[in-house]
């Protein structure tokens, strides 16, 4: 990391910590869930933007997570520290599970079963499997998160706890760009067979680029479950992995800022917008088609080092 | 035994509603190689621009030359939408990364579904209920009604009718080109935008017609029925193999009936999971899809 990165790190944490501090609470919770969703974006773009896998069913890592803990808490009595472990660990092993399988699958085929996954976990959990999960209107009066005699029950705590998280994750993100692993995806990414050729083990890198993106997601499902006390099915449906998806591709496939962009233009806009309710989702409709036409390759494109022009292939 | 042939029934009728509608989805993929997400909002849209027409006309004609004449004018008009579809939000995205065409298309999902709401409301509309007479054919304690018969025999003169078209005419053939070979179709003198213009033409129109089809069949529709119906198609077309026409068709057919005995022998609340269920194994087994291994010869 050289200083100017820590420059603009360092003035991006410092707005987002006087945030709540000079926003009303509405504000304050939409710029919380804006951290928690920008958390999933960053994951779900490890496997989308970084390995190249067309993944559109993410929401279902964030929701094994919110919905681990939430059901551990109101269900079983644990405190929700202890229920952490257990919501990183358990959509870690589902993406290891469920990507297996399918991870040869090409492209949109790929993309049609996450979808077809997706479906199958908002409807178990719409149909209340084991009887725990709560049915369509899923699980209300989750405990706030009790951490040495502090409970994080407040608005401005809860936003910190998120901005933690989101602090966490980009430290995650920027070892794994910096790593072995970054850079074999990278390269799996940019050209299956010639990586294959090279010696990297492709099939064990998707994997672990599931792996790592469930797992930060269900971390990322903890935090949005303390934020509502609650969890419900449709937090996690198919259209919230459209989301994801979208915003990594707005903002710019396997560029920190630009997924950063992205959920801020595809989640905190809109809500910016809400007093003309109706018409806005079509002028945004428009505004993905214009963004895309003008920069296909998102708002802010990663750029990687200083490779001359003439070098990279351009699509 | 009855109650399987009812459900057999019921299934194969909306199984061509889905086929028809997955057509439109695998020509499209089949030629320009994306997954045209609005493709399901244009089917939305042909309901409600069908039941404004038969609305207006109501009356003044006679059943039969108000049906014919909903569907031409709806089918024109949804035609005409896809092409305003591909040239405003993907042929500017036609040189740009896949993935980004994907966006545009979601985007334009949005657009359309958005708009229906804004001119019809957010509120579910119902066609009117005496557009086809509410006769039941009884056939040995199987019920089939006129609707039933009148989407069977249209869904499979249609099909039969694309069928020749992409197989015997020059036009299709020039198509067929371009799902194999963009470059070297233009190499061979075959205009490729004329080609795309007129699967999105061919694709809106099918769609158009199951969209008229579901108002009449289900009676209420509503501004964003276009993602349930769309995927479902959608999942029929990839369980088929995305960019085969006739996949697409057996796929329509198979997942109306799979759906129709899981709703009808075990639980409509698990239909829809299980649905995807089967979408999953078939990807694991035959990650091509059915007739997914002619890959030559897509369209």
């Amino acid at each position: 990391m050289n200083t100017k990165n820590i420059v603009y790190y360092g003035a991006f944490l410092l707005i987002l910590s006087i945030i709540p501090f000079s926003l009303n609470s509405n504000w304050v919770s939409v710029m919380t869930t804006f951290l928690i969703y920008s958390v999933v974006s960053l994951s779900q773009d490890i496997v989308l933007g970084r390995a190249g896998m067309f993944d559109m069913g993410h929401a279902i890592f964030f929701g094994l997570g919110a919905y681990s803990s939430a059901i551990l808490n109101m269900v079983f009595g644990w405190p929700i520290i202890a229920t952490i472990p257990v919501a990183i660990i358990l959509p870690t092993i589902a993406s290891v599970l469920l990507a297996a399988p399918i991870i040869h699958l090409r492209g949109d085929y790929l993309l049609v079963t996450t979808i077809g996954f997706n479906i199958v976990f908002t409807q178990a959990l719409k149909n209340n499997v084991f009887g725990i999960t709560g049915g369509p209107n899923g699980i209300f009066g989750v405990e706030p998160l009790k951490l040495f005699g502090f409970s994080f029950s407040s608005q401005t705590s809860i936003y910190f706890l998120a901005l933690f998280l989101l602090i966490l994750t980009l430290i995650v993100i920027h070892n794994l760009e910096t790593s072995k692993p970054g850079r074999a995806l990278h390269y799996l990414n940019e050209d299956q067979l010639a990586s294959e050729c090279i010696g990297i083990n492709t099939r064990f890198y998707r994997l672990y680029a599931f792996a790592l993106s469930a797992a930060i997601a269900g971390l990322a499902g903890v935090v949005f479950t303390l934020q509502f006390s609650a969890v419900s099915p449709d937090a996690f449906n198919f259209i919230q992995s459209v989301l994801f998806f979208t915003i990594v591709l707005v903002g710019g496939p396997s560029s920190i800022p630009g997924v950063l962009l992205g959920t801020f233009f595809m989640f905190v806009v809109p809500e910016m917008f809400r007093q003309f309710a109706e018409a806005r989702y079509l002028v945004f409709g428009i505004a993905m088609i214009v963004i895309m036409i003008f920069r296909p390759k998102g708002i802010w494109p990663a750029k990687f080092g200083r490779i001359p022009k003439y070098l990279i292939r351009e699509e | 035994m009855e109650i399987f042939l009812q459900q057999l029934v019921n299934g194969l009728t909306i199984g061509s509603i889905y086929a028809l509608v997955a057509l439109g989805y695998t020509m499209v993929y089949g030629v320009l190689k994306l997954i045209n997400f609005a493709h399901g909002d244009l089917v939305a849209l042909s309901a409600y621009v069908g039941l404004v027409i038969m609305m207006q006309l109501a009356g003044a004609l006679s059943p039969a030359i108000l049906i014919i004449l909903t569907f031409l004018l709806t089918m024109a008009i949804i035609a005409i939408a896809g092409v305003i579809l591909e040239r405003a939000a993907y042929r500017p995205l036609r040189k740009a990364p896949r993935l980004s065409a994907v966006v545009s298309a979601l985007g334009a999902s949005m657009v359309i579904e958005n708009g229906i709401m804004l001119i019809w409301g957010p509120m579910p509309r119902i066609f009117p209920a005496s557009v086809v007479p509410n006769v039941n054919f009884d056939i040995h304690g199987v019920y089939i009604s006129l609707m039933q018969v009148l989407v069977l025999i249209i869904s499979f003169v249609l099909m039969v009718g694309l069928y020749f078209f992409v197989n015997k005419t020059k036009l299709g053939t020039a198509m067929r080109a371009c799902a194999i070979d963009q470059d070297a179709a233009r190499l061979m003198g075959i205009d490729v935008n004329r080609v795309i213009v007129t699967t999105f033409v061919i694709g809106s129109a099918l769609g158009a017609v199951g969209g008229l089809f579901i108002g009449m069949y289900y009676r209420g529709i509503y501004f964003n029925m276009g993602w349930i119906y769309g995927l479902n198609a959608f999942v029929a077309a990839i369980i088929g193999g995305i960019g085969n026409i006739p996949g697409a068709m057996l796929g329509g057919l198979l997942l109306g009936v799979f759906n129709a005995f899981i709703s009808g022998y075990l639980s409509s609340s698990w239909a829809m999971a299980l649905t995807y269920v089967l979408l999953i194994v078939i990807m694991i087994f035959r990650p091509t899809g059915i007739l997914g291994e002619r890959v030559a010869e897509k369209v």
